[in-house]
């Protein structure tokens, strides 16, 4: 049975519609209208224990909604939801035992007292023994270094400190599931690489299941395999990155920097069919498909014809693909239809 | 709900966010210590032009009542400006709301854990205000002064009940700051915290009866006087009780119905 299964899931918010200006609001004061609006709109999806998943969108895709109802600290509108054999919102307590939370937004930790002892706090409110609350926290604190800060109030350390003493915070009972909604924002690259790191230690070496939500593609590069797509809270993918990359971002583009301009690039379009050779003043660069040729290939066709100077390739960027899922160009949902010529203009940034 | 370890933490907790900030604290029994000085004079000079007694008050037993009154307003500050909507607003809500704990107990936890450090204070600011003004009378003796703390304590468990219960309109509407100043001023007038309830026109002094606030001051402050007579403060610890359970309750059942509601002002 799946950790986290989701039939038909459906929140619905009234929103109060008020016209703009002060006569708008008066209005909107006698004669109040509202509209639905359907945040989460019957999304069906089910995650297995250790799977570690992407759950990506534009803004207001309804993202946030569904981590509310995952943690139980929203209602749905309709629909089923069952986390680890619970039904969230009913058992929300408990529920809250089997699963840690990073806000990215806000933290978790009491502004006004030192950081461990809201570590301590979470140690009597998620009544975890206290060998295991020992070696937990020795070892959280040794790898996202919290030592430094830890006997500093949680108004007086930086972001990223903040960041790291929040996951570890999230983390000290052992949860089966951690959500994570946004953890990188606005933090250093550093920082983020030490969360990355710890999430996906977690991942590999204590299966913990992971839901995260994020703008930062680094972040789903570093630590989901699956990524499962929302918008107008509708899911419109769902797959694994990797199958994602294979179909969608087959392309590679390798630009030679050469020592004199090329004459004509007629020969080197010849042994490479199917490829896009461009030229810009002293850069050749070559659009192909990874699935037909080599890197190798490509260079060993061209070399003869120029004199190579240096050469780079560019792998495609997932942010790409996915600024392009969101712009509606590209339609995941029926993946037979994409071919090269849809993929060909992906590559390349 | 599990066990209550979890609570006493955070009532722990709270202790140490007061000390933290005892400056503030300090400063706003300052600012009501001029208030309690301007009801003093206020009243003096009542007492002054009918000497004797006013409804059965002396001027020393006017003096213990006011300052009953002051102790018993200097508890939960904190906890009565706390603002939900606030909490509402900011999402802060979501993160108490992912944790293993009950919400309304928490609160509790949190408002009660300093109460004993507030009411030393008050105590010891309210025994200055005495001397200064020659003295105030004392409880007659050991079992009225017991009966007075038992009714403070529940005064105490009105207060956190009807205060929750006022947080939780938030909920429903977008802000509760008018509903809170609406709450304080009937709450001061009919807790008999400006005036004693016996000074009230009879009308008046029947809907306070049976209004849940005189049980925040009155009672406290007639127990400690001793104008209760034995089955009279059986009674009135009894209607204290009820208040203090069924606000809180009322609190439980408005929370539940709120988190269906939460859902239309969340996202």
């Amino acid at each position: 049975m799946p950790l986290i299964e989701a039939r038909g899931l459906t929140k619905k918010f009234r929103q109060a519609v008020k016209e703009p200006g002060l006569v708008g609001s008066l209005r909107h004061f006698f004669t109040r209208k509202y509209r639905d609006k359907l945040a989460v709109d019957h999304i069906d999806f089910s995650v297995e224990a250790g799977e570690s998943v992407a759950y990506l969108g534009p803004n207001g895709a309804g993202k946030s909604t569904t981590i509310k109802m995952l943690t139980g600290i929203l209602v749905p509108t309709s629909g089923s939801l069952i986390v680890d054999g619970l039904v969230p919102h009913e058992k929300r307590q408990q529920n809250a035992r089997n699963i840690g939370v990073v806000f990215g937004q806000r933290t978790q930790l009491w502004w006004d007292i030192p950081v461990v002892e809201s570590f301590n706090l979470a140690r009597d409110m998620y009544e975890i023994p206290v060998k295991r609350y020992r070696d937990n926290l020795a070892q959280f604190t040794e790898i996202l270094g919290l030592a430094e800060f830890m006997n500093l109030p949680a108004a007086k350390i930086s972001l990223g400190q903040r960041m790291r003493a929040d996951l570890c915070m999230a983390l000290l009972h052992d949860p089966k599931i951690l959500y994570l909604d946004e953890p990188t924002i606005g933090l250093d690259i550093a920082v983020k690489d030490s969360i990355r790191g710890f999430v996906r230690s977690r991942v590999e070496e204590r299966g913990t299941t992971v839901i995260l939500t994020t703008h930062d593609l680094g972040d789903i590069e570093d630590i989901c395999k699956r990524i499962v797509i929302i918008d107008n809270g509708r899911i419109i993918h769902d797959g694994d990155l990797a199958a994602l990359k294979d179909t969608y971002a087959r392309d590679r583009v390798i630009h030679f920097q050469l020592a004199r301009p090329p004459e004509s690039t007629a020969l080197i379009c010849a042994g490479l069919p199917t490829c896009e050779t461009t030229t810009d003043g002293l850069r050749l660069s070559v659009r192909f498909d990874r699935f037909k040729f080599a890197a190798g290939e490509i260079a060993a066709a061209v070399m003869p014809h120029v004199e190579v100077v240096d050469f780079r390739i560019d792998e495609p960027e997932v942010e790409d693909l996915i600024r392009k899922v969101y712009l509606g160009q590209l339609n995941l949902s029926t993946p037979e239809s994409a071919g090269a010529p849809e993929t060909g203009e992906l590559a390349g940034a | 709900m599990g066990g209550i370890g979890k609570y006493r933490s955070m009532a722990r907790t709270s202790i140490e966010i007061w000390f933290t900030y005892r400056t503030t604290f300090v400063l706003n029994m300052i600012g009501s210590i001029f208030y309690v000085f301007a009801m003093f004079y206020l009243w003096q000079t009542i007492f002054l032009g009918s000497p004797g007694a006013l409804a059965g008050f002396t001027w020393p037993e006017m003096k213990a009542y006011l300052l009953v009154s002051f102790v018993l307003s200097s508890l939960m500050p904190w906890f009565a400006e706390w603002n939900m909507s606030m909490d509402l607003k900011e999402g802060r809500i979501a993160i108490d709301l992912a944790r293993p704990i009950d919400f309304q107990a928490s609160r509790f936890a949190s408002a009660v854990g300093p109460v004993p450090f507030e009411f030393g204070s008050a105590v010891a600011i309210g025994a200055v205000v005495a001397f200064v003004f020659g003295g105030i009378a004392l409880p007659v003796d050991g079992a009225h002064a017991a009966v007075f703390l038992v009714s403070a304590v529940l005064a105490t468990l009105i207060k956190f009940g009807l205060v929750y219960c006022v947080s939780m309109t938030a909920f429903w509407t977008t802000g509760t700051d008018g509903i809170t100043v609406g709450r304080v001023a009937v709450q001061n007038l009919f807790s008999g915290a400006l005036i004693p309830l016996v000074f009230f026109p009879d009308w008046l002094r029947a809907l306070a009866a049976v209004l849940p606030f005189q049980g925040m001051v009155s009672t406290p402050a007639l127990a400690y006087l001793g104008k209760m007579d034995a089955p009279t403060t059986a009674l009135m610890l009894g209607v204290q009780a009820f208040w203090a359970i069924g606000l809180i309750l009322l609190g439980r059942l408005a929370w539940r119905g709120a988190q269906r509601v939460v859902t239309i002002n969340g996202g």
